[in-house]
């Protein structure tokens, strides 16, 4: 009797051991060799044959659960559905697309469409959003079986549901996809516990960790850019030695001066270090949201210091047009009406998005600001030339930028539905953020989505500009450059 | 976000690289955020120096600072 037990107590916890011991997420993989030509950066991809860098479009793609993801896909259809004229030839809107930059729900619909393409618009309703994805990761988590490999201190919740979206959502796919299928540039924003700071999915930040990203999981990627905390856990990525002959991004070198501290080149340089100091030997990600809640962080970059910059900078860009998809929901405000101070909850809630909310915002701002900018010093030079030639002809004229750039701001959110006859603005603020929402408000998110983009005076003006410039007709007079970013 | 302007002169059109990324022209006005920098031109390298080190800042796009190149004899 006592041997029987005494075996029991040694291959029980061995059978366990064993189990926990294989669990472990999947770690990305080294690279050995730096090639700056090739990975999935902007640089390298195929820019298609319907697409024109004269009209460069960014979209961006806010976190927000499935109600962002909706509002995301309601947005791809309708740029599906746009036709323009763009050099002589007639295309989709969609198809000028360039960049998209996504965060939490707002990735699940850019990674898919980035993998997929036309795809997107025949199964990712039901592959995704009217799909009860909380309850499927719930059924998992509680299933006994999963008990096990959970209890693996390498394995968690986000690993779980990085295989159930591999699996149901994005089949298997890697990056290697994303490159193979040219532009949109899709960026896939999450949050560096580590260093506090935003992590993308691009091959600059990979080519930092001295790892592939072509072999990476698009789906652990999406899992990363949407763990929400608490419910969920962290995606953990191995810092390697950088790969032989690897040269930092142009914009690094002498980034780092501490006299510099307070720019954001060296700001974005301090990012990068982060990566390239080879102690911090793991990086753990959660929800892209954390840093910035609507993706505009990594198009601001672009614009700074990025594949936005130098294509400016090179006189190629002509239309600037980006399209902020801000899912963003908001509670009425009862606090203000009750004399009791709220409670702990409430605070809890208010702590953690209240800033967020606010950043998101501000970035927003700094994008409008930060081309309106451009478009001031452009009139500027315009007047300066114009007053120079009456007053003082022989006068050298200032030395002109590469090309004048036409810039759009286009923000699509749930408050501009007061301006939609038939539309309560509040059915969408009161959205819940979840993985999880009925088939009518699906239905009615994706339908807003379009209505919004349509009845955005930005958008509009940006229609008409194309469609006189296509025709060879002058600009409209009420969209001046500059009113597609204030009206 | 803060920009400041760049000019690299040159008596023919050619590629300004900066930092080694192509960036732009010669003799056009380019936008890029402050510090220093590394300015060469592209081939062929028929001009002199070979490269210049730049700090930019407190320039405008009235008053860019300007780099000049010349033909190598």
């Amino acid at each position: 009797m006592m041997k029987k037990y005494s075996l029991r107590m040694v291959i029980l916890p061995s059978v366990f051991l064993l189990f926990t011991g294989c669990a472990h997420y999947i770690v990305n993989e080294q690279s050995q060799n730096f090639d700056a030509q090739s990975g999935y950066r902007f640089e390298s991809l195929d820019p298609g044959a319907n697409n024109s860098d004269s009209l460069f479009v960014c979209l961006m793609l806010s976190g927000g659960g499935t109600r962002a993801a909706a509002l995301s896909y309601g947005i791809m259809e309708a740029l599906r559905d746009t036709v323009i004229r763009v050099d002589g030839r007639e295309k989709r809107l969609l198809d000028e697309v360039d960049c998209i930059s996504s965060v939490s729900g707002g990735s699940f619909t850019a990674a898919y469409y980035g993998l997929f393409r036309e795809r997107l618009f025949e199964d990712f309703r039901a592959r995704f959003l009217e799909r009860d994805v909380q309850g499927a990761l719930a059924a998992r988590v509680f299933n006994p079986v999963n008990w096990v490999r959970l209890a693996s201190p390498y394995f968690s919740r986000i690993d779980m549901a990085a295989e159930f979206y591999d699996r149901d959502i994005f089949q298997g796919a890697t990056f290697e996809r994303l490159q193979r299928n040219g532009r949109p540039f899709v960026i896939l924003n999450a949050t560096n516990l580590g260093a506090d700071r935003r992590f993308d999915f691009t091959q600059e930040y990979f080519d930092a960790l001295g790892s592939r990203l072509d072999l990476y999981q698009v789906s652990r990627a999406v899992a990363a850019s949407s763990a929400f905390p608490y419910l969920l856990t962290p995606i953990s990525l191995k810092n390697y030695p950088v790969g032989e002959g690897y040269t930092a991004p142009w914009w690094y070198k002498n980034a780092m001066n501490p006299k510099n501290w307070i720019t954001e080149r060296y700001n974005a340089a301090k990012n990068l270090s982060a990566y390239l100091d080879k102690e911090n030997r793991y990086i753990h990600l959660m929800d892209g949201g954390l840093s910035d809640n609507i993706g505009a962080r990594s198009v601001l970059d672009a614009f700074d210091r990025g594949f936005i910059r130098t294509r400016i900078n090179r006189g190629t860009v002509n239309q600037l047009v980006f399209i902020v998809v801000n899912a963003r929901t908001q509670s009425e405000d009862r606090l203000s009406r009750q004399e009791k101070p709220p409670g702990f909850f409430t605070v809890a809630e208010k702590s953690a998005t209240v800033a967020m909310d606010n950043y998101s915002y501000e970035s927003v701002t700094d994008l409008r600001e930060a081309l309106y900018a451009r478009v001031q010093t452009q009139k500027d030079e315009q007047a300066c030339v114009e007053l120079l030639s009456k007053y003082c002809p022989r006068a050298p004229k200032p030395i002109p930028f590469a090309s004048d750039i036409d810039p759009y701001v286009i923000e699509i959110n749930f408050e501009a539905a007061s301006q939609i006859p038939g539309e309560d603005p509040r059915y969408y603020l009161d959205l819940p953020t979840s993985f999880k929402l009925s088939k009518e408000q699906v239905i009615k998110t994706v339908a807003i989505g379009r209505k919004l983009l349509h009845a955005a005076p930005q958008f509009q003006c940006m229609l008409k500009v194309l469609a006189a410039e296509a025709e060879g007709e002058p600009r409209p007079e009420a969209c001046p450059v500059g009113a597609g970013i204030f009206p | 976000m803060a920009k400041e302007y760049l000019v690299v002169l040159f008596p023919r059109n050619r590629r300004v690289m900066v930092n080694g990324e192509f960036m732009g022209t010669t003799n056009r006005k380019l936008e890029l955020e402050s510090g220093r920098y590394e300015v060469t031109l592209g081939p062929p390298m028929n001009f002199t120096p070979d490269a210049q080190d730049v700090d930019l800042r407190n320039t405008s796009s009235l008053m860019p600072m300007i780099v000049e190149f010349e033909v190598a004899a």
